[in-house]
């Protein structure tokens, strides 16, 4: 007969001592996998660090997702989804690597990415960049257009209510490369649209996308829907 | 329960473009030999969470705004991935990124292709950072909507 553990030692386990959110984001396909090794043959950053795609599925289905969490396979993978696109079984690699993204300690996402991402949900964008500011770039960004040929009296119309089209913004468009604003802003004047951005929550970057983070995804969304019903918009564009 | 409408880029300017709200000029840029970039969000993986990818509709605008354009080898649901998607661009891990989009500029660099179009701002930020690491410093990276924008006839 086996040992059996002694009924007085053993501890009945307070089932909510364990992290139910833990595998949130997770796909559970891994154990389908067939060791066939086509995702590693068409995934471009296959050794690079010594990562690919089979080797990270076949870790998790072994239990060793620990490893990866620390690991910086998958911040290297872009989760572009070649792999899953010619895997025979199905499985749901970009998933499983953002489901391992999500398992990171949230100080230890690398880079910029988390911190970006808890601007964002403190302040409204990734910058941290006050609302003063950013209707200053908008505003100052609208006189150059004023002055092309073709574009005169040209303005950018902040908070419209009613108006047909609302569009978020990308932070770098009112940091580093305020040129690619106008863009858009030319096209929406030749069509006549009647268009606005909104002052606050513009942010168009959704950063939780990339670490994981569905809590702060819904947060960021959220906060753009109550700005369509808020303003009272009929069209949304979200060019990010 | 919703309230409101939500467009796609593509939607938007194929719309504006069909009712005649905006006239483009395709002289602008016969010169220049152009190609096409698919995002990865746009096409595959879009394809695979909502049943749709975007292909056919970018293309359809790329073609209102130039004659002169070719397609990558691959493309489409099969494209490969610019390198800058995932949020690579921030993590920090360059070396790899830069690696990651060789393959991306191989493709472009067969097709001899002046400019590369694309209506990513990831896809935008990472082919216009790398460009010189691989010798293509005068790689034009352009957005689908700046092209438009290009080619206004007001
Ligand atoms: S999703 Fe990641 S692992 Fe799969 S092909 Fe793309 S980069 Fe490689
Ligand atoms: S393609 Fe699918 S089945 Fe084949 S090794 Fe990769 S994950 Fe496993």
């Amino acid at each position: 007969m086996p040992d059996v553990i002694e009924p007085d030692a053993i501890e009945i386990t307070d089932i909510n001592h364990l992290n139910h959110q833990r595998f949130e984001n997770w796909s559970f396909s891994q154990d389908f996998c067939v060791t066939c090794g086509l995702c590693s043959s068409t995934c471009p950053v296959s050794g690079i660090d010594n990562f690919d795609p089979r080797k990270f599925v076949r870790m998790i289905s072994l239990g060793l997702e620990e490893q990866l969490v620390e690991s910086r396979w998958p911040w290297i993978c872009t989760m572009c989804a070649k792999c899953e696109k010619v895997c025979p079984m199905g499985i749901e690699i970009a998933s499983l690597i953002r489901g391992v993204r999500s398992l990171r300690d949230r100080e230890k996402v690398p880079g910029i990415l988390h911190k970006g991402l808890a601007a964002a949900i403190k302040t409204g964008n990734n910058l941290g960049l006050p609302q003063d500011d950013f209707v200053f770039i908008i505003e100052d960004v609208a006189e150059e257009i004023a002055e092309e040929p073709g574009f005169e009296g040209f303005t950018a119309p902040i908070d419209k209510k009613g108006a047909n089209l609302l569009t978020t913004i990308h932070n770098k468009l009112v940091n580093t490369h305020t040129e690619d604003l106008k863009h858009w802003w030319r096209i929406f004047h030749a069509a006549k649209e009647d268009w606005t951005v909104p002052s606050e929550n513009w942010e168009g970057t959704n950063w939780g996308l990339f670490t994981g983070d569905d809590k702060a995804m819904k947060i960021m969304v959220g906060r753009i829907v109550e700005n369509m019903e808020k303003l009272e918009i009929k069209t949304l564009l979200w060019p990010e | 329960m919703q309230n409101f409408n939500t467009v796609t880029v593509f939607d938007l300017l194929i719309q504006y473009i069909k009712e005649g709200r905006i006239k483009l000029d395709k002289t602008k840029y016969a010169d220049v030999l152009a190609t096409y970039h698919d995002p990865c969000n746009y096409g595959r993986k879009a394809q695979k969470l909502f049943g749709y990818g975007y292909f056919e509709e970018p293309r359809w605008i790329l073609s209102q705004c130039t004659d002169n354009w070719t397609d990558l080898y691959p493309h489409s649901i099969n494209q490969l991935c610019c390198g800058g998607g995932g949020g690579t661009l921030t993590t920090g891990y360059n070396d790899e990124r830069i690696l990651y989009g060789g393959r991306k500029m191989d493709q472009i660099k067969i097709t001899g292709a002046q400019m590369i179009v694309v209506p990513c701002h990831s896809c935008h930020g990472q082919l216009n950072n790398i460009k010189t690491e691989y010798e293509m410093e005068h790689l034009e990276v352009k957005y689908l909507w700046e092209l438009v924008a290009d080619c206004l006839i007001l």
